[in-house]
């Protein structure tokens, strides 16, 4: 079968026990104002444009058969793109000499995802590490997200699965036989603030979290540490209790900021959200946070 | 101290670990590298002399007579807080002039040596009158310089764009000596052995060796007497209780030695720092390396400690002092030397850890005190390497890991695995193999037994591929360089293209050889090397001179360069000009003899278009693949005339950047004169944009086999990797991998501020620098600059 990838990063360390390859899906239910991965969100593949690899030839315009293409824009978008017009034809990108232009978001066959995913078995062997599906979220296509599970698992290699756990909750179970770890996440326990911050109530969530703790004690919790949205005193402890209070034994941990999502955010002509503080955390001020948990 | 059943006295390192620097060893470590530097002629006016005295005698007598004088004649010194005594120059670390060898550049620079942008010099007025009155007019005519320059100058220059051929104006280096037979039988059983040896064999020329070995060793006793005299003559005059003490210790210490072979820990320091000091005064050459010093001396380490003679701390400051002494010599390079090989790699390469002779894991607490001292010194020298294979221990790897990530760039890291059997594949005994240890920078050898040679030549595999296409001609000058198989508007498929570079690659390689053995040969006439001889097995059992054949191994190494611009230029030219047929040939070969001017489209897609070396894409690698193993095999229809094997080495160290000069626009996007991929395996600065495990992937494919003179790899990491427990722990699997992988080297360099900033100006070189953020990754030249600045800023908090 075939579905939606948008990256595949080799050498991920820090998703998930040794060395591995994260595989980015496309598509997530949630609206998250400090989203890292904001291409990731709509299931559709977009034309994507980064200005410092663009040499300004012009090349993409001159080829553009819609007209979708302008060039002269503002940085960082010189050349600017109309999306609705837009229809992924690919000639703009086949004619960019410095892949300036690339589509994000390509249809791939779990067997290509797999062969890709296979090439770093030695790593996974020698590190205990292996495979993480994220996104976007997995959940999103979840068919694909599992018959990738399958794939991998017939070579006895770790896997993990990123989620935010808004899905039904019999996609999410299908994954437990063929997911050696859920990395969930876990942003805000206060339902008003979470439906405000990431568009959707966490009601679904937590009742999918408390269901998969039944079926599974391999989960890591993990909550990205926003600042003014989930980096509060108040959050991470309702975060701690809550979790504690459905299984005693499941780690839990905090997820630096990441502050470099926001030229995506430009070329996307998204709103990118003021926060407090523009870098990440100290290694001080996580060793604060942490003694919250 | 518990250390019955812990044969490797490991249950140490808790100790070894909580370690702290020394402040002695820091005043000195200050004072040799802000010293002034000057040229230094005293011993090339004592050689003169010597020569002089005894013109007539055959050249082996001569160098012997002239060492000799040397060891007798030159100006001694014992520095305040020297521990381990012994030097060829009382200046450290100056500059010596060696005619024997060659002097045509020191002729040329003697001028602006104290000005050039790398090393300089400072030049007394007195020797540079003395170096053009007496120096210069004796030596016309007699130099191997000289000698290789009249008989054979022609044939190296026609064959220069191509062929590099080495070791013209110097004497042989990349040599480790065998240390454990010079500890175990001090010079003077040498020189009892020798007699032994000498009644066997006794036709003229080999008691002419003898004679000269004899001399030199001698001559070893004597210099080492001088330091015992002047020790206790300066312990004498000084006034103060702990100095006097200090300086009758190191006159015991060399009496000692000159009486019997070393007994204690100090004692073989010290007898082994002679070694390496006579080593340099008889030849003044790059790399006497001393291989693995954690084998040989961890006896001496082990009686010493479990007597209580020793404590750990005072081995730390005895093995410091070996380090400081290590940057004490330098190699005075030319000009050019120098712009590529800065700040004096000498080559004391030491290599530590690996297995024994029964595959279990050699770390012992001594391996872990050197590295103690890397940590607390970070000098560039010695040159370190860790040897790791399967059965390393996770301590052993993780303290590597922890001096890595100081930034020094070392240890480098070689792997067992790969390494031990290409050795064998090259008539390397299990035994020796199994003993290996690096020479110079990552040139493999045996040790105490083998004259590797191991930088004969390099072959510029990419100036070869520009010939092919190009109708012979080079792109730089517009000059025929003698042989001519087609150009690309001729070959009607990539087959011809095939066909004519393996034309290309046999012309030259012929040529080649014919150079390399007439260098060979030189060094035989010119450069015997008695002392040397007395200290490489085999030589004294075979009355014949290290030089001429006498060592029990002799290869000879040939380089290819290089593996990423082959790969990546045949992958364009396939895909580009054959396959798709995206540009015309001829409009191809226009853009290169254009050096891409108005080609700058065209150069972009070459770049971004084509899959390149470095990202596990198997069809680009295969190209790399089959070109080293095209050349390996070449060089296989040869021996050299010391009647061993020529094989293949892929590395350039910092070669890639005069290499690249000499290289016009090529088929990877490359301009003309521009650096060629560095290390030696490494991918293409940029193109590598798929990750570290993407690189050892494609790097594994080559056959480690085949490059049995050593490969290089280099790869970049931000310092974060190290400093979080968690992370380190991850590059100690990645480093596992490595050796699973069988790839024979790595070396790692921490991303500072200054690459980063770096970077930032020139984003295309540094496309594969990935900043990794858990369920995020980006590159660090597609972030805005203000983010750029962010992780700028940290970086070099981290550091």
């Amino acid at each position: 079968m075939t579905g939606t990838v948008f990256d595949i990063k080799r050498f991920a360390i820090h998703d998930g026990p040794g060395i591995r390859t994260s595989v980015f899906l496309k598509g997530c239910p949630l609206r998250c104002e400090w989203c890292q991965n904001p291409e990731g969100i709509p299931l559709d593949p977009i034309l994507w444009y980064f200005s410092s690899k663009c040499i300004k030839c012009g090349e993409c315009v001159k080829n553009c058969p819609v007209d979708a293409l302008t060039k002269g824009g503002q940085d960082p978008n010189y050349i600017e793109i109309d999306h609705d017009k837009c229809t992924l034809c690919g000639r703009c990108t086949d004619v960019c000499p410095t892949a300036a232009l690339s589509i994000t978001g390509e249809e791939k066959s779990t067997e290509w995802v797999a062969s890709e995913l296979l090439k770093d078995k030695v790593f996974y062997e020698k590190s205990g590490g292996g495979i993480t599906l994220t996104g976007g979220d997995p959940l999103y296509q979840h068919e694909f997200s599992l018959s990738i599970l399958k794939a991998i698992k017939e070579y006895d290699i770790h896997t993990a699965v990123e989620t935010a756990m808004f899905g039904m909750e019999e996609n999410l179970l299908k994954f437990v036989p063929f997911t050696d770890l859920f990395l969930v996440d876990f942003k805000i326990l206060d339902n008003d603030k979470h439906k405000v911050y990431t568009g959707v109530e966490n009601k679904l969530i937590k009742s999918n979290f408390e269901r998969l703790s039944k079926k599974t004690e391999n989960i890591l919790v993990r909550v990205p540490l926003i600042p003014g949205y989930t980096a509060t005193e108040e959050n991470i402890i309702n975060i701690r209790d809550y979790v504690y209070s459905i299984r005693a034994d499941i780690r839990i941990e905090l997820l630096n900021f990441n502050p470099l999502a926001r030229d995506k955010y430009k070329i996307l002509h998204k709103q990118y959200p003021t926060f407090q503080t523009n870098r990440s955390y100290s290694e001080e001020e996580m060793q604060s946070f942490n003694r919250f948990l | 101290m518990e250390v019955g059943f812990d044969k490797k006295l490991l249950g140490l390192i808790p100790k070894i670990e909580k370690l702290e620097p020394i402040t002695r060893i820091t005043q000195m470590k200050d004072i040799i590298i802000n010293n002034e530097r000057f040229l230094s002629l005293e011993q090339a006016l004592i050689i003169t002399d010597s020569y002089k005295r005894t013109e007539g005698k055959s050249r082996s007598l001569q160098r012997a007579e002239a060492l000799s004088d040397s060891l007798e004649l030159i100006t001694i010194n014992i520095d305040d807080d020297e521990l381990l005594v012994g030097n060829r120059t009382v200046g450290i670390r100056d500059g010596v002039v060696f005619p024997e060898a060659g002097i045509s550049w020191v002729e040329k620079e003697i001028d602006t040596l104290p000005f050039r942008a790398q090393d300089k010099f400072s030049v007394r007025n007195k020797d540079k009158v003395d170096f053009f009155e007496q120096i210069v007019p004796f030596w016309k005519g007699r130099t191997l310089e000289e000698y290789i320059n009249t008989n054979c100058g022609n044939e190296i220059s026609a064959i220069s764009g191509v062929v590099k051929i080495n070791q013209k104006d110097h004497a042989q280096g990349h040599i480790i000596p065998d240390v454990k037979g010079w500890l175990g039988k001090g010079p003077l059983g040498l020189l009892n052995e020798l007699e032994s040896h000498k009644s066997i064999n006794k036709d003229h020329q080999k008691a002419e060796f003898y004679e000269s070995v004899e001399i030199v060793l001698k001559g070893a006793l004597r210099f080492i007497e001088r330091y015992a005299v002047l020790a206790k003559s300066l312990a004498e005059i000084n006034s103060l209780n702990d100095s006097k003490q200090e300086l009758m210790t190191i006159s015991n210490t060399c009496n000692a030695i000159i009486r019997r072979p070393p007994e204690t820990f100090r004692e073989a320091l010290q007898s082994m720092w002679f070694l390496f000091v006579i080593l340099q005064m008889e030849s003044n050459a790059s790399s006497f390396s001393p291989g693995r010093i954690d084998q040989y001396l961890f006896p001496f380490f082990e009686k010493d400690i479990k007597d209580g003679e020793l404590s750990l701390s005072d081995a730390l400051e005895l093995l410091e002092a070996l380090h400081l002494n290590f940057n004490k010599i330098v190699y005075m390079r030319n000009s050019e030397g120098a712009r590529y090989f800065a700040g004096f790699p000498i080559g004391f390469n030491i290599s530590i850890g690996g297995q024994d002779e029964n595959g279990e894991d050699a770390a012992n607490a001594l391996t872990f005190l050197i590295l103690k001292a890397q940590e607390h010194l970070g000098l560039p020298q010695p040159n370190m390497t860790a040897r790791l294979y399967n059965g390393s221990s996770d301590e052993f790897i993780d303290t590597c890991s922890k001096v890595i990530g100081l930034g020094s760039g070392m240890p480098q890291i070689v792997n067992d695995e790969s390494i031990i059997p290409s050795l064998q594949r090259v008539g390397i005994s299990k035994k020796d193999a199994v003993d290996y240890g690096l020479v110079g920078c990552v040139e493999l050898s045996t040790q105490g037994n083998n004259l590797g040679w191991s930088d004969a030549a390099m072959f510029n595999l990419l100036k070869a591929l520009e010939l092919s296409i190009n109708d012979g001609v080079c792109l730089l000058t517009g000059e025929s360089k003698g042989f001519s198989a087609g150009a690309l508007e001729d070959f009607s498929s990539f087959d011809d293209l095939i066909d004519a570079y393996k034309k290309t690659i046999d012309f030259f390689v012929n040529k080649m050889m014919k150079a390399v053995e007439f260098v060979d040969r030189a060094h035989a006439v010119m450069m015997p090397s008695p002392f040397l001889s007395s200290v490489i097995k085999s030589c004294t059992e075979k009355g014949l001179d290290v030089t001429a054949g006498g060592a029990q191994y002799n290869l000879s190494g040939i380089q290819a360069i290089q593996v990423a611009n082959v790969a990546d230029s045949m992958a364009v030219l396939r895909q580009m000009v054959f396959s798709e047929k995206r540009i015309s040939k001829e409009e191809f070969i226009k853009a290169l003899r254009g050096n891409w001017k108005g080609y700058e489209s065209l150069r972009q897609s070459v770049i971004h278009k084509v899959p390149k070396y470095g990202n596990d894409v198997s069809w680009v690698d295969r190209f790399g693949t089959e070109w080293a193993d095209y050349f390996a095999h070449s060089l296989e229809n040869f021996q050299n005339i010391r009647g061993g094997r020529y094989h293949m080495g892929l590395y350039t160290v910092s070669a890639h950047v005069p290499m690249g000069k000499n290289v016009g626009a090529s088929p990877d996007g490359r301009f003309s004169g521009s650096p060629l991929a560095d290390g030696g395996v490494s991918p293409m600065y940029g193109q590598d944009i798929k990750g570290p495990t993407a690189v050892l992937n494609s790097v594994s494919k080559l056959k480690s086999n085949l490059a049995s003179n050593g490969t290089l790899l280099n790869l970049k990491f931000l310092p974060s990797f190290f400093t979080n427990k968690e992370d380190r722990e991850k590059f100690n699997q990645f480093l596992r991998t490595f050796v699973e992988l069988k790839i024979h080297h790595v070396q790692f360099n921490v991303v500072n501020k200054h690459d980063l900033l770096e970077a930032q100006k020139y984003p295309d070189k540094y496309k594969n620098l990935t900043i990794r953020v858990a369920g995020y990754t980006a590159y660090f030249t597609e972030l805005a600059k203000d983010l750029q600045n962010e992780i700028i800023e940290r970086t070099a908090h981290e550091m």
